[in-house]
This record gives C-alpha cells, sequence and structure tokens, in this order.
C-alpha cells in the first residue's frame, strides 16, 4: 500500500472561496446562513441559506453553459478544482494519464432537469433538442472536469446522498494507494435546488431559522451550497516533484450501511459506529491518537443523538474529551460537497494545529453530552482525526486523517 | 479506476447471475436469442425513426416480493428484480449472510430521473403541499443503489456510480476491490436502464438513434443506435466464501481499470489503455484472451473508435479473439450494457460458442474477427469493454468458471 497526501485543497463557500478567508472564517464562528438573495421557490416565501459569490471567470470551461444559473453545481465544482489544483502546484497536471478524477454529489445537475421540466410543461416536447440527454448525465460534473485538464485517467461519478464528497476522496485514496493513479482529484459539490427545501419542509426536517447542531433548539437543516476539492497523491509522488506542502495523510477509512430507512438514520447510531471502527481498523491507529471529529452534525433531532451514541460507543469514556465540531453550522449542509469540504476542514485543522467551533451552539442538548466546541474555535495538538459523514438510504463513510510529520 | 485478482487464493469470483430484457428473462434463453440474431428494437410509439425496446410485460412483484416495491420507479423496480433473481442463482438468501458483510453497488446513470421530473412538475404546477413527499428521496442519483440496499438489508455498503454505459464495468471494479480489501463477503453488483419519453426525445433530437432494423454494430452501414430497456445482476463474493458454501463458480473477475478521453479523438487510446491495464491486472496476456465482448452501440464513431481500441490492446493476438457485440440486438441498454456483456461472456466461454452480432453485413474496417455466425472459442479468458458518451472507457477481464 502506498501512502497517500493531500498536496491541494479547494473549496467555494458561503464562508469564503479561498482558503485563508475561509479557515478564518470558520475559526472565528461566523455563520453565514441568510435569506437567500439568488435562489427562491414561490411556495416557500423567505428561504434561508448560505450562498456562495462565485467570481465571473469561476465559469471557465464550462462554455455557454457558464451563463445560465443551470449548470450552478458544475460551476461550483470547477471552481473548486481550479482552486485545488493551483495549490496543489498542478497546473497544468503533471501526468494526465495517471491522473483521474471522482466527484460526489447529492442532486448532481438537477437544476438542469428542473430548468428543463419547467420548459417541457410551458412549451411542450416541441422545443426540446438533446438536453435531457446530455444535460442530466451526472457523469458529466467529473468529465468536464477531466475533459477541460485533459486527464486520462479514471473519471467517475459517485452517488451516495450527502456521503458523496466522502465517499469520492476514499474511493480516489484507494486508487492511489493501489496504484491504480497516481494524482486524484477528489470532491462533491452542490447547489441549492427547489426539490431539497420542499423534500426538507415536507419532512420537517427544514430549520425554521439557522442550523444549531447538538444545540437542544436545534430544529433541522440548513442548506448551502457550495463544492470542496482535494488533490491526493503519493508521498513518494509529491516528494518527488516537491510539492508546496502536504496538508495530511489520508491513512484509511470505514463505510456502512444502515438499510434503516430511506432518509432517516438508524437511532442507534450503529452505522456510524460501524463506520467509524472499520476506518480505525483500516489505519490501525489506535483509538486514543484521535484528536477531532468533523460529524456529520446537520442539526437535525435524530443525526445528531444518534451520531453523539456513535461516537461514544466507539471511544468509550474517551468520547467526551474529543472535540467534536460542525461546520455546517457556518456553511449550511452543502449537501454532497458536505464530505470534501469537510475534509479540507479536518486537513487545515492538522495544518493549524486548531479546531473550528459549532457555531450557534449556546444551549447544548444533554443527550448530545460531547465537546462541541461551542461558538469559538480552539487551538489544540491534534495529531489525527475522523470526518464522518452520512446520506439518505444510511450510507456511512468515515475517513481517517493524520498530520504528516 | 484499477482492480485485480490474479492471485487464486484470493479470488473473486461471480456465483450468481441474472438478466431482465425485451428478449428474455434468463440466461439461456437469452443466448438463444442472441444466436437467433433476434432484435428487441421497435420504433418508439410517437418519436418516428426512433428504436427503442421496453419490456413486455413486465410485473416487478412476479420477481420480487420487497417491501417498498411499489413505490419505486421502473428502473428501481427493474434493479431490485435483477438483484434478487442473482441472487436465487447464487442460492443466497440475503437473510443468511450476515448483513455487515454484504454490500450492494449499483449502477445506473439517469435511474432517479423520471422520478426527478415527476416530482419538480408536481411542485410547479400544484405546489409544496399538494406534492407526494415520499418521492423526493428516490428522485436523487444514489436511490437506485440506497434501495436496493434497503431492500435487502444490506449494511456494508450501497453506493451508485453514473458513469453512463461504462457504469456497469466500473462497478463491477468497485465490486471486486471492495471484496479484494475484505470490506465484505458477498456484493451484488446490480445495472439497469428503463427509457423515459425525455430521454428517448432527447436522443432522437441529438441524432443517436435510428430506425429499428437498422441498430447494426460495428457495421459500416450504421447510423445510430437504439435505447433498449434492460436490466442485470452479478453477485460477487470471496472465492473462500463461495467454496464453503459448497457452490460453483460461474466465473472469476480477473482484472479491471477504466480510464478516461479528454477529447472525442483520444477514445481509441483511451480503451486500448484500459484493455492493456485490465489484461496487466489479471496477469494476463493478449494470447490468453478467446472473446471480446464489445459494448459498441451503432453509433459510428464510437464503434470505430471502439474496434481502433480493441485492435491497438490486442495486437496480432485480435486474430484469435472472437468479437461480440450484444447491443445489435438490444440497442443501447446504457448502464445495464457491461453487466449483460459480461454475462454473455461467460456464457460463451462455458458453451464455448459466440453469437453472432445481428445484421452485421459490411464491418467496419479493422483486422478484428467479428462473430458473423455461431463462431467455437477455445481459450477461458474474456475481455470486456464498455465506452460513455462522455468519454469514459472501461475493460474487464473475466475467465470462465472451469478455470477456477
Amino acid at each position: 500500500m502506498r501512502r497517500v497526501v493531500i498536496t491541494g485543497c479547494g473549496v467555494v463557500t458561503a464562508a469564503g472561496t479561498e482558503l485563508e478567508g475561509f479557515w478564518n472564517a470558520l475559526m472565528d464562528g461566523t455563520c453565514f446562513i441568510r435569506p437567500l438573495q439568488h435562489f427562491s421557490y414561490y411556495d416557500m416565501p423567505a428561504l434561508l441559506g448560505a450562498e456562495v459569490e462565485l467570481a465571473p471567470e469561476d465559469g471557465k470551461g464550462l462554455g455557454s453553459d457558464a451563463t445560465t444559473s443551470r449548470a450552478r453545481c458544475a460551476q461550483l465544482a470547477n471552481a473548486a478544482v481550479e482552486r485545488a489544483l493551483s495549490d496543489a502546484a498542478m497546473m497544468p497536471v503533471c501526468d494526465p494519464d495517471r491522473t483521474g478524477v471522482i466527484f460526489g454529489s447529492t442532486l448532481g445537475e438537477e437544476r438542469e432537469v428542473g430548468d428543463l421540466s419547467e420548459r417541457w410543461v410551458r412549451n411542450g416536447p416541441d422545443d426540446f433538442g438533446d438536453e435531457f440527454w446530455v444535460r442530466c448525465d451526472n457523469h458529466r460534473l467529473a468529465s468536464r472536469i477531466a475533459g477541460e485538464h485533459g486527464i486520462g485517467g479514471p473519471v467517475q461519478f459517485c452517488a451516495a446522498a450527502c456521503s458523496s464528497g466522502n465517499a469520492a476522496v476514499a474511493f480516489a485514496y484507494d486508487l492511489v494507494s493501489s496504484g491504480a493513479a497516481d494524482v486524484m482529484i477528489a470532491g462533491g459539490a452542490d447547489a441549492l435546488t427547489r426539490s431539497i427545501y420542499c423534500g426538507f419542509e415536507r419532512m420537517g426536517a427544514l430549520s425554521k431559522s439557522i442550523c444549531r447542531p447538538f444545540d437542544r433548539r436545534r430544529d433541522g437543516v440548513s442548506f448551502g451550497e457550495g463544492a470542496g476539492v482535494v488533490v491526493l497523491e503519493t508521498l513518494e509522488h509529491a516528494n518527488r516533484r516537491n510539492a508546496p506542502r502536504i496538508y495530511a495523510e489520508i491513512a484509511g477509512y470505514g463505510m456502512s450501511n444502515d438499510a434503516h430507512h430511506i432518509t432517516a438514520p438508524d437511532p442507534n447510531g450503529e452505522g456510524f459506529a460501524r463506520a467509524m471502527k472499520q476506518a480505525l481498523h483500516s489505519t490501525l491507529a489506535p483509538f486514543d491518537e484521535i484528536d477531532y471529529i468533523s460529524p456529520h452534525g446537520t442539526g437535525t433531532l435524530y443525526n445528531d443523538r444518534s451520531e453523539c451514541r456513535a461516537i461514544k460507543s466507539v471511544f468509550g469514556d474517551r468520547a467526551r474529551h474529543i472535540p467534536v465540531s460542525s461546520v455546517k453550522s457556518m456553511i449550511g449542509h452543502t449537501n454532497g460537497a458536505a464530505g470534501a469540504i469537510e475534509t479540507v476542514v479536518c486537513a487545515l485543522a492538522l495544518t493549524h494545529q486548531a479546531v473550528p467551533p459549532t457555531a450557534n451552539l449556546n444551549d447544548p442538548d444533554p443527550e448530545c453530552d460531547l465537546d462541541c466546541v461551542p461558538l469559538v474555535g480552539r487551538a489544540l495538538p491534534i495529531q489525527a482525526c475522523l470526518n464522518l459523514a452520512a446520506g439518505f438510504g444510511g450510507f456511512n463513510v468515515c475517513l481517517v486523517l493524520k498530520r504528516v510529520q | 479506476m484499477s482492480a485485480s485478482h490474479a492471485d487464486p487464493d484470493g479470488a473473486i469470483v461471480i456465483t450468481g447471475v441474472s438478466v431482465l430484457t425485451p428478449l428474455a428473462d434468463d440466461v439461456p434463453s437469452l443466448l438463444t436469442a442472441l444466436h437467433a440474431r433476434r432484435n428487441a428494437m421497435v420504433e418508439a410509439p410517437d418519436i418516428l425513426g426512433a428504436a427503442v425496446s421496453r419490456i413486455e410485460p413486465f410485473v416487478a412483484t412476479q420477481y420480487a416480493n420487497v417491501r417498498g416495491l411499489r413505490v419505486y420507479n421502473r428502473t428501481m423496480q427493474l434493479g431490485i428484480c435483477a438483484a434478487k433473481l442473482a441472487l436465487s442463482d447464487a442460492q443466497l438468501d440475503p437473510t443468511d449472510i450476515p448483513s455487515d458483510e454484504f454490500g450492494i453497488v449499483a449502477a445506473s446513470t439517469f435511474g432517479h430521473m423520471d422520478t426527478l421530473i415527476e416530482y419538480d412538475r408536481s411542485l410547479m404546477t400544484h405546489g409544496l403541499q399538494r406534492t407526494n413527499p415520499t418521492l423526493m428521496p428516490l428522485a436523487i442519483p444514489s436511490a437506485p443503489g440506497a434501495v436496493a440496499g434497503l431492500s435487502f438489508g444490506a449494511k456494508a455498503f450501497t453506493l451508485t456510480l453514473a458513469n453512463g454505459a461504462a457504469s456497469s464495468l466500473d462497478a463491477l471494479g468497485l465490486g471486486l476491490r471492495f471484496l479484494s480489501d475484505a470490506r465484505a463477503r458477498v456484493c451484488v453488483v446490480v445495472a439497469a436502464f428503463a427509457n423515459c419519453r425525455e430521454l428517448i426525445l432527447s436522443a432522437a433530437r441529438a441524432g443517436a438513434l435510428t430506425r429499428p432494423q437498422d441498430v447494426l454494430v460495428f457495421d459500416s452501414r450504421s447510423r445510430g443506435t437504439g435505447l433498449g430497456e434492460a436490466s442485470a445482476a452479478i453477485v460477487l463474493e470471496r472465492a473462500e466464501n463461495a467454496r464453503a458454501r459448497d457452490v460453483p463458480a460461474k466465473g472469476v473477475l480477473r482484472g479491471h481499470v477504466s480510464t478516461f478521453a479528454p477529447r472525442t479523438c483520444d477514445r481509441s487510446d483511451a480503451l486500448k489503455r484500459a484493455c492493456e491495464g485490465a489484461l496487466r491486472c489479471a496477469g494476463s496476456v493478449p494470447g490468453d484472451i478467446a472473446l471480446v465482448s464489445a459494448g459498441a452501440n451503432g453509433i459510428p464513431d464510437r464503434d470505430l473508435a471502439e474496434a481502433e481500441g480493441i485492435h491497438a490492446a490486442l495486437g496480432k493476438a485480435c486474430a484469435n479473439a472472437a468479437v461480440i457485440a450484444i447491443k445489435g440486438n438490444l440497442g443501447e441498454v446504457v448502464d445495464a450494457g457491461g453487466l449483460l456483456q459480461v454475462i454473455t461472456a461467460l456464457e460463451s466461454l462455458r458453451s464455448r460458442t459466440a453469437p453472432p452480432i445481428r445484421g452485421l453485413e459490411r464491418p467496419v474496417e479493422s483486422n478484428l474477427r467479428f462473430v458473423r455466425e455461431t463462431a467455437p472459442i477455445s481459450a477461458t479468458d474474456a475481455l470486456v469493454t464498455s465506452m460513455s458518451n462522455t468519454g469514459a472507457c472501461s475493460a474487464l477481464v473475466v475467465s470462465g468458471g472451469h478455470a477456477f
């Protein structure tokens, strides 16, 4: 097995689209969940969420799509990829045939489908060309990136709902560690869409105000849009090309499926726990080496409780001493992007030796009796951390990141 | 993506297969139909000159009786039914497998789309409160894998790959890796594609579809393809697990590699790299390949690129490898294609005869040995290839069960 390290990070989130500003905003505990300016649905007035401001050049590579809101997911993905590759000093990519892309998304090009559906209802089928066939193929999220950068290795679209970002990083790790690729660009992206707001509203899982993970008053999810991307390569490859920096090592991952309910997590957190145990087992990391956990932490009643139970079941008495913080309290739940963005957060935490807070956590839920880092970030020594994600259908992925000495 | 298992002690074997197509719902009948050159394609009801196929009648509950089946869309039903049939073929009752040792990888690019369209249109026309809320979790791209996982209680993993026509070979590659890494003992790889009106219309207007009788693959007269409905599933197990259950292996997954063509003109090179990589992972040389089960679908430039890629990878050994292509019978079955190609290859290796390519009269210029009449095959390994519209290429080497 080859050692796999993160040498480039890119994020586009409401908290910033450059790493330094993003990290500083998170450490300050600033909440970016606000009334939406650029997205609306007539049947749900005054939507809240965390929107991203993209620069005009972020449409690069999308051709005419960049001028429309339809291709928002691709815009976000491309913008994060450009930043990650630039951060890794990989413009252009070094060996295109040994480089690949894995992207994940919960909703994919749903805005495209929504736009086309609206046109179909309004104008009928005669108004259509090849759009459904061409625009609604989610593989385009990954293939467009690969095409733009001349990449010839494996290029995949992985759909694992809100664990898609973590799954993309995990499978990219497999490809690099096994020798199938030398470099992988892995990430997730999602835009705000009509169906996700409506779906969560009808499930009673959409927050009426702002997301408050682990708080007694939490009332559900706040959505955000965004993308997160990491560049993975072997440690040896990174050293050989004098990569400007190594953020962290991906030491392994675990995965599990609840097989419990299409939307609700297993209330006992048994699936979360299995994913964590498998991740720790895969890395041979002693449990006491884990100094930080980035949880799924969506702010729903069920998720937070079940996740805390899982952490306690895995770490026993030590669980209460491990900082656990959810950045979804600041940038919203970015769905399929969340795992990838939080991988970047973990990489930055290892680099800065500090952890971001859980914002809006004023009145901790006694059932979530962990150290949830309320309100303000904290400096502390971190050798290794876990990044947990879960999705509809019950698929859980847990990554282990370690500091590279 | 690449994964290999040339080591016989840790081999990943195929113990169950299933097919659901307009031509047949069991493997022997499908092979009979392929040998008889039957064509599943018919003209789309309201789109002149567009070839499509549909499984009629299809009553999901005849094949599977799992909770929630009736609320799932046709693609998801097809997938669940195929998974159920493959598990039966493998003599596996999902309740007998420790649930955390059982995983599912689904291949589906458009499997959520008609539910999403229905949901979205309802939101637009009826508003939030009068829209069925249960549609939403079924309207996202991960839904095909998620519902299969729920249906069979798979707790090791359930995820969905959406790489177009390359999806199901890539899903097999992922299953191979997960089992090799001991992340599960049994993995069902399931793939399904069902037509919806929007897709047919769009593909027709993209100029991809031709008339039913003109769906000709690897033929210089070809002008397009048809959109075919199908699903298939393959049960993968670690060899020691199959041995312990005393179940025969139908085949051995040997190696898989996926690549990408960043430009249309790079496709043959990308496929060549995938084939060479899969052979390397399998510990095979081109001369070991008795059969190539190609993903060619009748779209002229794709078929040509695939022929060139296979030829470049196999070199002189092309003379010994029989090339078959089932999409001449079934049309472009998108995500289901790779699994159906693998299953056809395994059955051909078992029976030592390869089915002909339907309607092939004027082969594209190449040095490949296209099967035009039912042909005998002698060796034990097959190469399976696929290419997506978006440039993903995938190749897999599989051996017949008797090689195990």
